[in-house]
């Protein structure tokens, strides 16, 4: 969270317009969902990549290694795609396989296929969401929401819970600290579980106390219920990605029609 | 005329079981005053500027403001507070926007300005309060100090007439506190009035021109700093003596 945050407000392309660049991965996201080809995953997933290093200057390592924890749980997860499980050696027809004690474990040209597509399209697409996410701090999404006339009570529960995740963070990070200097988690285990379990009470009281003291503190500048009005921010065009993005979204579709 | 008069106000939070925070608290508060406030942890310093806001409303006894008792129905409180604004004690709790530019907006907007007015407000407040450079900032990655100069301005960007200022200074460097001074005393120049609770008492000598002591719930002195340090009673009573006494020494 830290992380993703730390560059969402300090990559090159802060400053740009948060519609271009929802706009950019939204469309990324549906072509991978409906363009039913592997390759134009991939293609997708490359894409980002490029723009989140070369426009953004997020660091490769950054990108690529979200990414990469991503593909590993997506391998995971469609192993029931490309493996198939028999007691009968039929299975085998058509395809590879090995048995294992009684059961047969195979796969085939098909269902190989079947789960290469399924994780390089979700690639591609969980790529344009690592791209907004790392380039668009969550208030400029919020903005965005803000002028696409989305309901103020969703903006304004928004607002206040992104801050006080942080806001809460810190009174966390600053108990944690407080009981660990006094050797607080190096007891037994019961005195660990009883030092996690103040932990849990506490944050949820400073919660309550804090929201208490917030509602004070906004009445106090003017605020008598309605929607928490602020200024909209204020953005900058850049031609480099709209025109980037247009170019990588068409060679999606290129790449659809030619393979 | 006083601009605030509090007579035997009395403040008990519901879940407090001791003596109540104020107790008969009795205290005039003139206007166009650079006004210290000090006192012990828990003397009731914090919940005396809550009612100057109409953020809690007495017990008993009554609170005047400008000769007039304080109108709590939305309209009253809502004129209230577009003159007198609070910085509170902890900047986390008036902070609510990630955007330090949201967040000093709000203010202004809730005067009923329009857009242009109130972004024209916000960076006059930010060049005030010399934070034009966090502007773009997220406000989770400010630094205390940073975070209390941001609280300043959302409040400076709606031109109270009173300001009242919770331990501002308590977080700042000393280019900060010198910083803040000279936009107190440019707002004491024109005419307006400044509350801050302190627990620096070189400011009482210094910086202020009136001071108000609260003791144990109760305002136990509200005058010039030369009367509250020869009146031996209540240095005493209060247990001033013995700071002042350092304080002087280590001068
Ligand atoms: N929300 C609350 N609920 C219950 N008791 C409270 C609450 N806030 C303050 N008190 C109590 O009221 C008394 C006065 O508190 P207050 O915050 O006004 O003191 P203070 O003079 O501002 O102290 P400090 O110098 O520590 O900020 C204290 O005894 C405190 O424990
Ligand atoms: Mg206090």
């Amino acid at each position: 969270m830290h992380l993703i945050d730390q560059y969402a407000y300090s990559n090159a392309l802060r400053r740009l317009h948060p519609g271009i660049k929802a706009g950019l991965a939204l469309t990324i996201i549906l072509l991978c969902l409906t363009l039913n080809e592997p390759a134009v995953g991939m293609v997708a997933a490359l894409w980002m990549l490029g723009l989140a290093v070369g426009l953004a200057r997020i660091p490769f390592r950054t990108f690529a290694g979200i990414l990469l924890a991503e593909g590993t749980f997506l391998l995971l997860a469609t192993i029931a795609v490309i493996l198939s499980f028999s007691l009968h050696p039929s299975v085998l027809v058509g395809g590879w396989g090995i048995g294992v004690g009684p059961i047969w474990v195979s796969t085939s040209p098909a269902s190989l296929y079947m789960g290469a597509n399924l994780i390089l399209r979700a690639l591609g697409a969980a790529s344009a969401m690592n791209f907004l996410s790392l380039t668009t701090p969550l208030v400029d999404l919020i903005d965005l929401l803000h002028r696409l006339h989305m309901p103020a009570i969703i903006i304004d529960l928004m607002t206040l819970m992104y801050r006080f995740i942080f806001v809460l963070l810190e009174s966390l990070e600053r108990m944690v600290r407080a009981q660990d200097s006094r050797l607080g988690f190096s007891g037994s285990y019961r005195r660990r579980m009883e030092n996690t379990a103040w932990l849990a009470t506490h944050l949820f009281i400073e919660a309550f106390l804090r929201s208490r003291n917030l509602q004070q503190a906004l009445a106090s500048r003017g605020y008598d219920g309605g929607d928490l009005r602020v200024l909209p921010i204020e953005y900058e065009t850049d031609r480099r990605l709209l025109v980037l993005g247009l170019v990588g979204i068409l060679s999606l579709v290129a790449v659809w029609w030619l393979v | 005329m006083s601009l605030f008069t509090f007579s035997a106000v009395t403040y008990r939070y519901p879940n407090q079981t001791q003596r109540p925070a104020l107790h008969d608290f009795n205290l005039a508060i003139p206007g166009g005053e650079k006004i210290a406030v000090v006192g012990r942890n828990g003397s009731g310093k914090s919940t005396f500027f809550l009612h100057l806001n109409g953020l809690i409303k007495p017990r008993q006894g009554e609170v005047r403001f400008q000769g007039r008792p304080l109108d709590y129905s939305r309209k009253g409180l809502t004129a209230l507070r577009q003159q007198v604004a609070l910085v509170f004690q902890n900047p986390d709790d008036q902070l609510f926007s990630a955007s330090v530019f949201q967040d000093i907006s709000f203010g202004p907007l809730n005067l009923g300005m329009s857009d242009a007015e109130a972004r024209e407000r916000v960076l006059e407040a930010a060049a005030l309060c010399d934070i034009e450079h966090l502007l773009e900032q997220p406000t989770h990655a400010l630094s205390g100090g940073e975070k209390a100069r941001v609280a300043l301005a959302g409040v400076l960007a709606m031109h109270p007439d009173i300001l009242a200022a919770d331990e501002l200074l308590a977080s700042l460097d000393p280019w900060g506190r010198l910083k803040i001074r000279e936009i107190f005393d440019v707002y004491h120049a024109q005419g307006k009035t400044i509350l801050l609770i302190t627990h620096d008492l070189g400011l009482i000598k210094h910086w202020a021109t009136w001071v108000i002591v609260v003791h144990e719930g109760k305002a136990a002195f509200s005058g010039r700093a030369d009367d509250l340090l020869g009146d031996e009673a209540i240095m005493n009573e209060t247990g001033l003596v013995q700071i002042w006494r350092q304080a002087m020494q280590s001068c």
